[in-house]
């Protein structure tokens, strides 16, 4: 029994190795390989044999009477605990706030009136690979002679949806009204991930972002869309990297709030341990080391204090779900702790967690209540389990890089900052890279006209040097 | 004089910019070393606390009633519940899903069936009033406890008083059966015959019918001075403490503070917080040699593989502590309002740490050793009781601080310990490595089987070797 461990151990230790100089291998050959597509099949049961129904059809969203007063009932029912004196948002989200969330989302917010503002976009439903895939798809109402309106696929996040970019939309599509420039003007098309909102939840394990970035692709091109750009944050960031390296050919720009780096490597714990002291050396500027150092306290603490939700939803998601789809008032505690930590750290210190000074209870409540009628809040969750069982920076395509023109806007109130310095390496042509003044995690729906300003210049040097067919 | 000797020849200045680095770290390491173990308490300090709501007020004393209490229920209470059963919003599982993404939807709609059906509260509350339980208010709250004494005491005996504390998700009613095994030994055919104990258990404040702590700052170490000062009104003065889970870390606490009050200490958990290079060196070198730094066969058995067993499994099934240990009021909300997503999250536990094999079961294997009634009576504990937010914010109120710093993992402890190791228990802890705690290991105890809620589910093997401890240290 000692002895087959210590085979055991020992044939661990040959493969570690073997296993260590192939990846090097891979690794130091193949950099600029492609993410191959991926062709799979998410609906129930068994594929059928026939072909798959391309039709698109409009959608709107409805409620109902009966869908409203099973919500007040819940509402009425909600059981509260008292917080702990003086803990404001520090043990998260503060219940005697919450009880004042519930009283206006009772007697004040007005559900039918928000699904007309939803229902201001056309929204459409397609059959992709098995599920139904959502979407809105908005033209510019009015397009100067002799300019085409360019495509922008723009991809929401976790605990966000397509709705986070409703004030962002007009601003994009008719830009000359919004006081910004007509140079570039678009049309905007914002799915639904696979499992949040009104597109299907897949049934089959394993969806993970490169399915949702394969089924984009085919949502793109069944659109008739040959060259797009494509924005993103949050899950929206890592789904349209995977896009860009699925169909580099395809996209003209890639444009992110959220730049994360996963793969770590020795040059990071460097830089991380030293580029306090010798910024120039890595690459790094003023600003960089003003939202980065102390490192402890604004990296691996924020982290460590931040991703207990990611960790929890990373290894059991039906669980956390489950009581969150049942109890309305569970859900929106849940979500608006991180509109409002997200939003600003700083937010943990005041008792109402500083929710509206950025946002209003119906937009808030809106976005919640889209996980609460579509019941999507278990499937939202599996996909950060689909997405980082294995770890983090354990992937293939985490490991390769994006030569797509890219764009990034970084939000000072993101939780943690990734400086140009370490993007760069996974991004290697990025065309601007701006300190936004301010903001936080959710920019579309927080400061949508930073945002939109910065994806403007971006396509504008893209589109001015015509950086697309430099590849 | 030293300024001249710079410029002497390349080679010795640069083994020198070696050579002075390496050595200052060694002797500031060593310093270090040394410092922190001067610092090495006998004792943690008592203190006091105050966790009622508002100023802990000047004048007076404290009420030290010691109060009967008997658990009610009521129509309404279980109207509502049904309410709630009824209105339940599912998701369905992936295909093929079985417990990995968590507890298993389709098997969760069955039990909330026999719930709703044929669970019953009131012969529950009839079943759980059985033991005699009391009330009794300290440092500002109310502890609650139940009390059992032996019905009849062979002549000569001693009672050994006994404190047993559950942990999370548990409750006092863990030990519903393994109380008549230590109370009544000889009914049970458990001849381990001269010892008899009277058993205590309390609820941790914020747990089941125990009011929960009002101010920030409630940890083990408040626990157990509140509990030292529970088994004093009761009149004891030396007693034996027995603990798993959070019991595990607050009894620990508990000899540190008063050992001379602690008779023994028995574990079937062991928290080691310590990691250090002497454990990594311990845990690469016993693959290889395990004689060599102090491991068992079955120690290798039950650790290895390493990675495995203690980083990936220990990652999987974390989830909830992490969240619990930074946002308890978020991760608890919603399980206050939806009783079924109480059920999943605790029963999930039940399920996994029992038997890590149970992931693969699409019913999680939960009723192979545990009976629906008993599952969701603590279920209901937690639920008529309102409490599970107050038991997270244990989780966040332990953890926050820096392990290496907190008195407790300075301390050694003296008292005589006795570790029972289950074979399914989320993390083995050889004796090699308890030893670095608890210097008086009297017993350690391969069990044949079981896990994490030990007197739970093997009650008989727990009183066994609880037992057999107290014999060997009352021979001593």
């Amino acid at each position: 029994e000692f002895c087959s461990s210590l085979a055991g151990v020992m044939l661990l230790e040959v493969f570690l190795v073997l296993g260590t100089v192939i990846i090097y291998f891979l690794l130091s050959k193949k950099k600029e390989e492609t993410l191959p597509f991926q062709k799979g099949w998410w609906g129930k049961g068994q594929k059928p044999d026939t072909e798959e129904d391309i039709t698109i059809w409009p959608f709107k969203v409805e409620t109902t009477e009966e869908e409203l007063s099973d919500l007040f009932r819940r509402l009425d029912q909600a059981r509260f605990t008292e917080p702990l004196e003086n803990s404001c948002f520090h043990y998260g989200t503060n219940s005697v706030y919450l009880r004042k969330v519930v009283s206006y989302w009772k007697n004040q917010f007005n559900w039918k009136k928000q699904v007309e503002v939803l229902n201001k976009y056309p929204q459409f439903k397609i059959k992709i690979q098995g599920i139904d895939i959502h979407f809105v798809h908005v033209k510019p109402p009015c397009l100067p002679e002799g300019q085409s309106a360019k495509p922008l696929l723009m991809v929401h996040g976790w605990p966000g949806s397509f709705y986070e970019f409703y004030k962002i939309i007009p601003l994009l599509t008719d830009p000359a009204s919004h006081g910004l420039s007509d140079e570039h003007i678009f049309e905007v098309i914002c799915p639904s991930i696979p499992g949040y909102g009104f597109s299907e939840a897949p049934h089959k394990k394993g969806f993970n972002s490169i399915s949702a970035a394969s089924i984009f692709y085919e949502l793109m091109l069944r659109l008739g869309f040959n060259e797009f750009y494509a924005q993103g944050g949050d899950w929206g960031w890592l789904i349209c990297t995977n896009l860009a390296q699925i169909a580099p050919n395809h996209m003209k720009g890639l444009h992110l709030n959220l730049a994360s780096v996963t793969n770590m490597g020795f040059i990071h714990l460097l830089s991380i341990l030293l580029g306090r002291y010798l910024p120039g050396l890595f690459g790094f500027r003023d600003e960089d080391v003003r939202r980065m150092f102390p490192f402890l306290k604004k990296g691996l603490y924020r982290i460590l204090l931040e991703s207990g939700y990611a960790h929890i939803q990373a290894t059991k998601p039906d669980t956390v779900g489950c009581g969150l789809n049942d109890s309305p008032v569970g859900l929106a505690a849940y979500i608006l702790e991180k509109f409002s930590t997200w939003t600003d750290l700083e937010f943990r210190h005041l008792e109402d967690g500083g929710l509206e000074r950025k946002f209003n209870l119906d937009d808030l409540l809106t976005n919640i209540m889209i996980y609460w009628v579509s019941g999507c809040i278990v499937s939202s969750m599996r996909f950060y389990k689909e997405n980082l069982q294995k770890g983090i920076g354990t992937q293939k395509h985490e490991r390769l890089t994006v030569q797509v023109p890219t764009g990034i806007a970084s939000f000072p109130n993101e939780v943690m900052h990734t400086p140009q310095a370490w993007a760069q390496k996974k991004y290697t042509n990025i065309v601007s890279f701006h300190f936004m003044p301010r903001g936080g995690h959710f920019a579309a729906l927080e400061e949508p006209e930073l945002l939109a300003e910065d994806i403007l210049q971006f396509v504008g040097k893209v589109e001015k040097e015509q950086l697309w067919r430099k590849k | 004089q030293t300024i001249l000797c710079l410029p002497r020849s390349f080679e010795y200045s640069q083994k020198n910019a070696v050579l002075v680095p390496v050595a200052v770290l060694g002797v500031g390491g060593m310093l270090v070393y040394w410092l922190r173990s001067r610092h090495k308490i006998k004792t943690i300090e008592m203190g006091d606390g105050w966790w009622g709501s508002g100023e802990r007020p000047l004048k007076g004393k404290e009420d030290e009633s010691i109060r009967p209490f008997k658990i009610e229920t009521s129509d309404k209470e279980i109207e509502d519940l049904h309410c709630r059963l009824e209105q339940a919003r599912y998701t369905p599982p992936l295909e093929g899903a079985a417990f990995h993404y968590g507890f298993n939807s389709s098997y969760l709609q069955k039990v909330v069936a026999y719930w709703r059906n044929q669970f019953d509260w009131r012969k529950q509350v009839e079943v759980l009033n059985k033991y005699p339980h009391f009330q009794t208010t300290i440092e500002g709250i109310d502890i609650h406890f139940i009390h059992v004494k032996p019905s009849y005491v062979p002549h000569g005996r001693a009672v050994q008083p006994l404190l047993m504390v559950h942990g999370w998700p548990g409750s006092f009613y863990e030990f519903y059966k393994i109380i008549p095994l230590l109370t009544e030994p000889a009914r049970h055919d458990l001849n381990e015959g001269d010892v008899v104990f009277e058993v205590i258990c309390p609820s941790i404040p914020g747990y089941g019918f125990s009011e929960a702590p009002h101010q920030k700052g409630f940890d083990t170490i408040a626990t157990a001075r509140i509990f030292h000062k529970l088994m004093n009104r009761l009149g004891f003065k030396e007693y034996y403490l027995q603990g798993g889970d959070w019991g595990s870390r607050i009894i620990t606490n508990m000899a540190q503070m008063l050992p001379q009050s602690v008779k023994g200490l028995h574990l079937n958990f062991v928290f080691v917080s310590r990691q250090g290079l002497r454990r990594m060196i311990s845990v690469m070198l016993g693959a290889y040699v395990p004689w060599l730094v102090g491991l068992t066969r079955e120690d290798v058995r039950r650790t290895y593989p390493f990675i495995q067993k203690n980083i990936y499994e220990l990652l999987r099934e974390s989830g909830y502590l992490h969240i619990q240990a930074t946002k308890p009021d978020t991760a608890g909300c919603g399980l206050n309002d939806s009783p079924v997503g109480l059920a999943a999250y605790i029963l999930e536990k039940f399920s996994t740490w029992t038997d890590k094999s149970f992931l693969h079961k699409d019913d999680g294997g939960l009723e192979s050793k545990y009976s629906l009634d008993e599952l969701l009576t603590n279920v209901m504990i937690y639920w008529v009781t309102s409490s599970i937010v107050s038991s997270m914010r244990f989780y966040k109120e332990n953890i926050s601080k820096d392990p290496g710093l907190t008195a407790d993992a300075r301390v050694g402890v003296d008292v005589p310990t006795g570790i029972a190791a289950f074979p399914q228990e989320l993390v083995h802890t050889p004796r090699a490595w308890a030893k670095e705690i608890f210097k008086n290991i009297i017993t350690y105890s391969y069990m044949p089987r079981g896990g994490h809620f030990a007197a739970f589910e093997e009650p008989k093997l727990l009183a066994q070797d609880i037992m057999r401890f107290v014999r060997k240290v009352e021979q001593l």
